[in-house]
C-alpha cells in the first residue's frame, strides 16, 4: 500500500501552466553556461568544450522534462477539516493543515506567472516547519481557495 | 527632527503627555481601566530617569576595548602616533567624555519619547524619535513575561521587562529600564490581567510560588565537565602542552590562543545562565529564576508551552542527568536579540525524577491520564530509555537498520490521551512531548531509500524552538494512520481546550 495515497482523498491537480513558469524560470541557468561554454570552442577550440556544453545541456534537458512530472505530483485536497498538500516524486512530502490552526493566507504572483496567468497560494500556521504553498493556481481559484480558508480559519479559530 | 522637538516641547511633564493621550487615544482603554478597579490603568507611564544611563555604559566599554586594542597592537608592532604620553591620554579622555555625552543625550531624547501604558485589554508601548513605533500588545495573547537584570542594573535596583507574544522575532514589547519592584509589580499586574484574574485593591497580588527544583552547584559543575565544549577544550590544550613541549613550538600555543579562547568563553557563558537556577510554580505558572551576573527571572503562564524535549548526552548517563528544553511562542529559536541567553532552556540539568517531576508541570494535561499517573510515568519511562515496541510504542521496524544501523530501535512514537511522546537516538537520547491542542501541521516525509524499505517520517510541527519533533523511519503505511489519527486527536483536543485567560471564569467576565 502507498502511505500517500490516502483513502477517499480527491486530489485535485494545479494549472499546466506552472511547467512553463517553471521551464522558463530554468531556462536561463541552462542557456548562458552552453552558450558560454559554445563561443569558448569556437574561440579556442577543442573537443572539450563541446562536450561540456552537451554535458550541461543533457543535463537541461533532463530537468526541463522532470518539470512536468513533477508539476502532475503537486496536488491539494480541501477536507472537512483541514488541508492536505502533496508534493514530490522522489523525495515526498505529504503536509496536513488544519484549518483552525491558520494564522494567516498569502497570495502572491511574479511578473512571469502573472503573465501566465498563474499565482501562489501560502498557508501560514505559528510553525515555521509547515511549508505549506499551493503553487500554479489559476487567479479565480486563487482567490476562491483564499476566501474559503480564510473563512474556514475563522469558522475554527483557536489560539495558539 | 522639527515635529520630535515640537513633540518635545509639548509633552512638557508625565503627566501631560497622558492627559494629552487620553484625550485621543485612550478613551476607551480609560473606560475599560475604570470598570477593573484600575487607579493608574489608562494613564502613560514612563520608564525610570535612569535608563539613559544604563543604557550607554555599553558604548563607553565598547571604546575602552577598542583603544586597549590599539594600544596593546601598537606596543607589539612599535608603532602608534608620536605623541607625548600625557598628551595621548588626555585626546582619549576626551573623546570618551564626548561620547559618553553624545551617548547619554541620544538615549535621554529616545527615553523622553518612550511612553507605556497597560490596560485590561492590551499593553502598549510608543518609542523612536525620528521614526515613531507604536505597539500594542493584546494580554490575552500574552505568551511569557521576563524580568531581566543585567549585571550594572542589578547592582543599581534597576530591571528590564520583557513581554513575550507570538509573533515572531523582534516582536516582544521591552520595557527597560524599571525600578525592580516596579517591574515586579508590573509583571503580576499584566499576568493578573492576562488571567482573566479580578482582584481587590490597587495593587494585584503576587502570586505564591513554591520550588520545585533548584538545580545544586556541584551538579551544575559536573554536567558543564560533561559536555562537549569541555571536552573539546581539555582535549585541545592537553595536545597543545603536548605538541608544544615535544616540538618545542610555542607559536602553536599563541595561534591556537581564540579558539581556546571561544571555548572557555562558551562553557563560561553556559556557567554564569545556569547558575542557581530554580524552578517554581506559581498561580501564575511556571517560573524560571536563574543566572550569576545578568539574572532572569521567566514566568510562562499555563498552556503555553508547545512542546518539549528531554535530552541525555552520551556523558550524563551514567549520572542519570536530562536537560529540559521548551518551545514557547516568542521566545523563538534563541539566537539573535537574546543577548547570548537561551530563554528556551527550562532546565539545564535535572535528575529523572526531577525531570519527570518538571514535564508534569509544564504539560499539566499529562497528569490528567485516567489511568492514573503510574502508567503515565511508565510511559515518559519507556520514551526516555526504551526502545523497541514495548508499552505501545510504535516503532521502527527492522528494515530501518539499513538507514540508521546504530539507532534504529530508538526511534518510535506514543499516542497517549493528551500528548504525542517521540523518541530518538541511542548514544545522545531524546524524548519529545506535544500535547495533542498545541500542534500547529503534521508533515509526512519519504525519501528514496526509504520509498524502497516502505518507511516514512512523521514530523510534528511546533512553533519556532529548540524542539522539532520528528519520528523517523516508521513503517510508511503505520506513519499515514498516525497522520491521520494525529490530525484528528490534534482537532478533538483543540475544541476541549481551556480558554486563553486561564483564571476566567466564563459566567463571570470581569471586563465589560
Amino acid at each position: 500500500m502507498d502511505a500517500f495515497d490516502l483513502p477517499d482523498v480527491a486530489w485535485t491537480p494545479v494549472s499546466p501552466r506552472l511547467v512553463t513558469a517553471r521551464r522558463l524560470a530554468l531556462a536561463l541557468p541552462v542557456a548562458v553556461p552552453v552558450v558560454g561554454l559554445v563561443v569558448l570552442g569556437v574561440v579556442f577550440g577543442g573537443w572539450w568544450w563541446w562536450a561540456g556544453a552537451l554535458v550541461w545541456l543533457a543535463w537541461g534537458a533532463w530537468l526541463w522534462v522532470l518539470q512536468g512530472r513533477q508539476v502532475r505530483a503537486v496536488g491539494y485536497a480541501e477536507r472537512e477539516d483541514d488541508l492536505l498538500l502533496r508534493k514530490g516524486i522522489v523525495f515526498r512530502t505529504l503536509v496536513v493543515v488544519p484549518y483552525g490552526r491558520m494564522q494567516y493566507v498569502d497570495v502572491s504572483a511574479g511578473p512571469v506567472d502573472r503573465w501566465l496567468g498563474i499565482a501562489t497560494v501560502q498557508l501560514h500556521t505559528a510553525s515555521a516547519g509547515s511549508d505549506a504553498s499551493i503553487p500554479g493556481l489559476v487567479p479565480e481559484e486563487a482567490a476562491r481557495l483564499r476566501d474559503r480558508l480564510a473563512q474556514r480559519g475563522e469558522s475554527r479559530l483557536a489560539g495558539l | 527632527m522639527s515635529s520630535s522637538a515640537a513633540e518635545a516641547g509639548r509633552t512638557q511633564g508625565a503627566a501631560e503627555a497622558g492627559r494629552t493621550e487620553d484625550a485621543t487615544g485612550g478613551a476607551t482603554a480609560g473606560a475599560t481601566a475604570g470598570a477593573t478597579g484600575e487607579h493608574q490603568g489608562g494613564s502613560w507611564r514612563r520608564l525610570h530617569p535612569v535608563t539613559p544611563v544604563l543604557r550607554s555604559w555599553r558604548v563607553l566599554v565598547v571604546l575602552l576595548a577598542l583603544y586597549g586594542q590599539q594600544r596593546g597592537t601598537d606596543a607589539v608592532t612599535g608603532g602608534g602616533a608620536d605623541l607625548p604620553g600625557h598628551l595621548e591620554l588626555l585626546i582619549a579622555l576626551g573623546v570618551l567624555v564626548g561620547a559618553a555625552v553624545l551617548s547619554v543625550a541620544v538615549s535621554a531624547l529616545a527615553w523622553r519619547m518612550t511612553r507605556y501604558q497597560v490596560d485590561a485589554e492590551a499593553v502598549r508601548l510608543h518609542t523612536g524619535v525620528l521614526f515613531r513605533q507604536q505597539r500594542s500588545a493584546r494580554l490575552d495573547r500574552l505568551q511569557a513575561v521576563d524580568v531581566v537584570q543585567p549585571l550594572l542594573a542589578r547592582l543599581l535596583g534597576f530591571a528590564e521587562l520583557r513581554l513575550e507574544v507570538a509573533g515572531g522575532s523582534g516582536s516582544d514589547v521591552r520595557l527597560a529600564y524599571l525600578r525592580e519592584a516596579d517591574a515586579q509589580r508590573l509583571r503580576n499586574e499584566l499576568l493578573a490581567r492576562s488571567a482573566g484574574l479580578a482582584y481587590e485593591g490597587e495593587e494585584a497580588p503576587e502570586a505564591v510560588d513554591r520550588t520545585v527544583l533548584e538545580v545544586p552547584l556541584p551538579r551544575l559543575l559536573g554536567s558543564l565537565a560533561l559536555s562537549g565544549g569541555a571536552i573539546v577544550l581539555v582535549v585541545f590544550l592537553v595536545a597543545l602542552a603536548v605538541t608544544a613541549v615535544v616540538a618545542d613550538a610555542q607559536v602553536l600555543l599563541l595561534g591556537a590562543g581564540p579558539a581556546v579562547l571561544g571555548a572557555a568563553a562558551g562553557v563560561w557563558t553556559s556557567f554564569t545562565r545556569s547558575a542557581s537556577w530554580r524552578v517554581a510554580v506559581a498561580g501564575d505558572g511556571v517560573r524560571l529564576r536563574h543566572g550569576l551576573l545578568e539574572t532572569r527571572t521567566q514566568t510562562v503562564p499555563p498552556g503555553r508551552v508547545q512542546a518539549v524535549r528531554l535530552t541525555q548526552p552520551l556523558l550524563w548517563r551514567r549520572q542519570g542527568w536530562w536537560k529540559l528544553q521548551v518551545n514557547v511562542a516568542g521566545y523563538g529559536g534563541g539566537g539573535a536579540g537574546t543577548g547570548g541567553q537561551d530563554p528556551s532552556l527550562l532546565v539545564p540539568v535535572a535528575t529523572r525524577a526531577e525531570a519527570e517531576e518538571v514535564l508534569a508541570l509544564v504539560v499539566p494535561a499529562l497528569l490528567a491520564a485516567p489511568e492514573g499517573t503510574g502508567s503515565l510515568f511508565a510511559d515518559v519511562e519507556r520514551g526516555l530509555e526504551g526502545a523497541g515496541e514495548d508499552g505501545g510504542w510504535l516503532a521502527a521496524p527492522r528494515r530501518a537498520r539499513w538507514l540508521d544501523p546504530v539507532g534504529w530501535r530508538r526511534h518510535g512514537v506514543l499516542v497517549t490521551e493528551h500528548a504525542l511522546l517521540v523518541r530518538r537516538g541511542r548514544l545522545t537520547r531524546q524524548l519529545d512531548v506535544v500535547p495533542h491542542e498545541r500542534t500547529q501541521s503534521l508533515g509526512l516525509v519519504q525519501g528514496p531509500l526509504q520509498r524502497r524499505l516502505g518507511l516514512a517520517t512523521v514530523a510534528t510541527h511546533s512553533t519556532p524552538g529548540p524542539v522539532a519533533p520528528t519520528a523517523a523511519h516508521l513503517d510508511a503505511g503505520s506513519a499515514a494512520a498516525l497522520l491521520e489519527e494525529q490530525a484528528r486527536r490534534a482537532r478533538t483536543a483543540r475544541a476541549t481546550a481551556g480558554p486563553e485567560r486561564w483564571m476566567e471564569v466564563p459566567t463571570a467576565r470581569v471586563d465589560t
